[in-house]
């Protein structure tokens, strides 16, 4: 869910002009009621600002567009719309087999014990090499692990077309394997093209998202 | 503006122009799509604000000491 940030911009603004009121007229604090409102002004208002601030940004940095803002993944985002069903993020992003607000975090967060704060830790080196570092050119950004099926398996686990799909069921040994993450569904020659980035300059591309 | 003379007050306005600093500096921020402006938000927003409110609670002891 996208958080608007008119209201709490509106309660900034409510909150700088209460503290205008202490700061300029401090004799306030002197009456009862002025040491509650200097509660409620310089303690309860700033915390719930920097809350509800806190939830925003988090919120808006699973968004595709937050990811796509840094010039070293626009090519990651025009990979996404690829006229080509082999593509895997694009047929993903395409038809909404994932949220398209949010596709980048959606699969590139892990579905593990901290891994929504793992990723942010990630964002936050990914900012450190943006602005003080040497960021790699797009052909040469890779995983830091090899990706983990249980990423795949978070939705695909259960549904009838990779239960019952017939080239999963070909050899009885290979869903077993995927589920253990012993075959990997990207690096094992079955959905290998994911964000093919090298290879855009002669892509075709879906108009239909525009 | 002029600081207060007495000290719980002053206290206070100092206190009451860092969380308005702080709140300026998350307004900006909200404005401002760009991962850099999460930092940013965190790192001197934040700051400003904690200590704005921290500033605020020592007064509060400072001053009850005081009357004693």
């Amino acid at each position: 869910m996208e958080l608007s940030s008119t209201p709490l911009l509106l309660l900034i603004a409510v909150s700088a002009v209460l503290i205008g009121v202490i700061v300029f007229r401090p004799g306030v604090t002197a009456t009862a009621g002025g040491k509650m409102l200097a509660f409620f002004v310089l303690f309860l208002l700033p915390l719930v600002c920097l809350g509800i601030g806190t939830t925003y940004h988090i919120d808006n940095s699973k968004r595709t567009e937050f990811c796509l803002s840094c010039h070293e993944m626009e090519p990651f985002g025009k990979s996404l719309l690829v006229d080509d069903p082999a593509h895997l993020a694009a047929a993903h992003y395409q038809n909404h087999r994932i949220p398209a607000g949010e596709a980048c975090y959606t699969c590139h967060t892990t579905y593990a014990m901290f891994g929504g704060f793992r990723a942010k830790m990630q964002g936050l080196k990914h900012v450190y090499v943006h602005y003080l570092g040497t960021p790699p050119a797009p052909e040469a950004i890779r995983l830091y692990d090899p990706y983990n099926n249980r990423e795949c398996l978070h939705c695909h686990l259960g549904a009838r077309s990779f239960e019952e799909g017939a080239v999963h069921n070909a050899d009885p040994d290979l869903l077993p394997a995927v589920k253990a993450n012993k075959v990997s569904c990207v690096s094992s020659g079955c959905h290998e093209v994911v964000h093919d980035v090298a290879s855009l300059k002669n892509a075709k591309f879906w108009k239909g998202a525009l | 503006m002029k600081l207060s003379a007495n000290r719980l007050e002053r206290r206070l306005q100092v206190s009451g122009i860092l969380l308005i600093l702080g709140l300026l500096v998350e307004a900006t921020c909200l404005l401002w799509t760009r991962p850099i402006a999460f930092v940013v938000f965190l790192c001197v927003g934040g700051l400003l604000l904690v200590l704005g409110v921290l500033l605020y609670l020592f007064s509060l002891v400072s001053g009850n000491q005081q009357e004693r």
